[in-house]
């Protein structure tokens, strides 16, 4: 199936889909508990000897070695729970210590000015971590109407991911719990940092 | 601190990325799980109305295999 589902006249270069796609594969982690078949392509993974690939080769030799409703247990334990799970990937609570508040609000302003809105049948808040993440591959791709620009991408990174979601990951990494998605927490500390570094780059070169 | 990366042109930040964001990858080197990027998302267009909308959720339900 092609990854690449940007309107006509919309290109988008390598490493932007890189970007997108590894938002993309990071959200469909974090979104619910994986299916069988999600579970299945991570086994087909590897990577190299960056953080990020390292994290990689053992998400893939622990997707193929754990039984798939062990790790679907543990997603739930992980992040839904009795009550609530060990780690509440909202940006609103890591903020605020308070699920929907402020920060919520302003996602959901941003949200309804590049014209798009929490799908049917979702039922988790705007600002769980996989959202924002969908939202930052849809901004890549240009999903949404138009192309963002790598600043749009930045302006939104910087005031909706960069302030908490570092945190989230080592959380996530540290969790009691964690065992298949502590390299999912790495993966994503990993990434983020690239983006961070990355926006800075950019920073200097809008000049 | 930002002075040394005054020089960095966007062509730096394109292979800054391409190096340190490309370590995971599928499977006979294409490139990471562009397919996984394909499952359902939580956000959606807010399009013209729920009609459109409805219809849209409605093709990519029976698209997907």
């Amino acid at each position: 199936m092609q990854a690449n589902m940007a309107p006509d006249g919309i290109t988008v270069r390598e490493e932007d889909k890189l970007r997108s796609d590894m938002y993309g594969f990071l959200a469909s982690l974090l979104r619910s508990e994986p299916t069988d078949e999600l579970i299945d392509q991570v086994t087909q993974l590897s990577g190299d000897d960056t953080p990020i690939g390292e994290a990689c080769a053992t998400l893939s030799k622990l997707a193929g070695s754990l039984d798939n409703g062990i790790i679907r247990n543990e997603y739930v334990e992980l992040f839904v729970g009795v009550g609530r799970g060990e780690v509440l990937p909202f940006a609103s609570y890591y903020l605020t210590g308070f699920l929907n508040d402020r920060p919520l609000a302003n996602l959901r302003g941003e949200m309804d000015a590049i014209g798009i809105k929490r799908a049917a049948g979702v039922k988790e808040p705007e600002d769980h971590i996989a959202s924002l993440f969908d939202i930052m591959a849809g901004l890549i791709r240009g999903d949404f109407g138009r192309a963002y620009s790598t600043a749009e991408q930045g302006t939104f990174f910087k005031k909706h991911i960069a302030p908490w979601a570092d945190m989230l990951m080592r959380d996530i990494e540290e969790a009691k719990t964690a065992v298949f998605y502590a390299p999912v927490g790495t993966m994503g500390r990993a990434f983020l940092e690239i983006e961070s570094q990355a926006f800075e780059m950019d920073l200097t070169d809008q000049s | 601190m930002k002075s040394d990366k005054v020089e960095v042109k966007q062509s730096g930040r394109r292979d800054f990325l391409k190096l340190s964001a490309s370590g995971a990858v599928a499977t006979g080197g294409a490139m990471l799980v562009g397919k996984t990027a394909s499952a359902a998302t939580v956000v959606e267009p807010q399009g013209d109305g729920y009609r459109l909308t409805s219809h849209v959720k409605k093709f990519y339900d029976l698209a997907r295999f």
